[in-house]
């Protein structure tokens, strides 16, 4: 990757790596406004106060990251209100393992781990990139990030060594989530390498390794050998660069925030 | 599930003394540091740390939140 030659706006890109970064900045936003509807599910009903108010900050974090991200994509000649408020769930392009509820508190801290710790490593990856409006805005993000990483190490830490259900319940959710958020990581499709291709990210062999010396270890807790988990690109949508579902209507409808516009007054 | 207490202390410039800003319950060291930075966001703090309650060596009162080690009274 040359550092040196960067792009102020995408219009001077070429049009397949161009088409990749729409795509992966849109994946990030959706990924991040999923994670912070997540997260604001366990305001109440965390395992402490502070938990909660933690949980409750992470959401905000999550959520401003995602409005940020979408406003980027004014570069490509997208809308972002239309994009943050007039797609179906069909459209939504996050990473699969955030299509659906987090049921118990495992769950929330193995999607903090792997889903949470994904998306980091993928704006890392941006904030080295050739592309000026991603090296400038992410440093900031990924500050905020560090202590979302932070407390799920340290709650993963704990549910590692903690009851028997409490670990079988992590590594279960841990292994269900994995494979496709390793395949939503290093896509491995013609967008994903006309992107890397132009220097605007790392190339996914590059992500993968980051995230496997980030989170090799701390997955061995709890016996999952993070090396040798295959990324599942079965029914792989090139349009959006995850797999084939989508996240449920009355989620995406909060993300929307369609009951907040209903009472908007013109 | 019993959790230790911790002090937070922050100072919002360089020079300032570090004043007590509050406290928290926390499994451990790292949770502490994150529940703290994420519940005491009120402003732009220069520096913030916690200590365990625990840590605290009481030197003159017998009475008051830190007299006693660990908070117990």
């Amino acid at each position: 990757m040359n550092a040196e030659t960067t792009f102020k706006s995408v219009q001077d890109m070429d049009p397949d790596a161009r088409e990749g970064l729409r795509r992966a900045i849109l994946s990030l936003a959706d990924g991040k406004r999923m994670m912070g509807i997540h997260y604001s599910d366990w305001l109440l009903g965390a395992p402490s106060i502070e938990t909660g108010i933690a949980a409750s900050s992470m959401a905000q974090d999550e959520w401003g990251h995602a409005r940020l991200l979408y406003a980027m994509l004014k570069d490509f000649g997208m809308d972002p209100a239309v994009v943050e408020h007039e797609r179906q769930a069909s459209e939504y392009a996050n990473p699969d393992a955030l299509d659906q509820p987090l049921e118990d508190w495992a769950a929330v801290v193995a999607a903090c781990v792997v889903v949470d710790g994904a998306l980091s490593v993928a704006l890392e990856g941006f904030s080295e990139g050739v592309y000026e409006p991603t090296r400038s805005r992410i440093p900031k993000m990924l500050a905020e990030e560090a202590f979302h990483d932070d407390l799920g190490t340290a709650w993963f830490r704990n549910l590692a060594g903690g009851s028997e259900e409490g670990r079988a319940r992590l590594r279960d959710t841990v292994l269900s989530m994995l494979p496709s958020t390793l395949a939503w990581l290093m896509p491995g499709d013609e967008v994903g390498e006309a992107q890397a291709g132009s220097g605007l990210v790392p190339e996914g062999k590059v992500l993968h390794e980051r995230f496997l010396e980030r989170y090799g270890a701390l997955l061995a807790l709890v016996d999952v050998d993070l090396a040798a988990v295959e990324p599942d690109r079965d029914g792989w949508d090139s349009e959006r660069g995850r797999g084939p579902g989508h996240p449920d209507d009355e989620a995406v409808a909060r993300a929307r925030g369609d009951l907040n516009r209903m009472l908007l007054v013109e | 599930m019993e959790e230790p207490l911790y002090d937070v202390f922050a100072r919002k410039e360089r020079g300032e003394p570090l004043r007590h800003v509050g406290y928290l319950n926390a499994l451990d060291d790292e949770m502490a540091r994150v529940y703290a930075w994420k519940t005491y966001d009120e402003e732009r703090w220069f520096e913030m740390c916690v200590i365990p309650r625990s840590a605290i060596i009481p030197v003159n009162r017998t009475d008051g939140p830190f007299a006693t080690r660990g908070g117990q009274s």
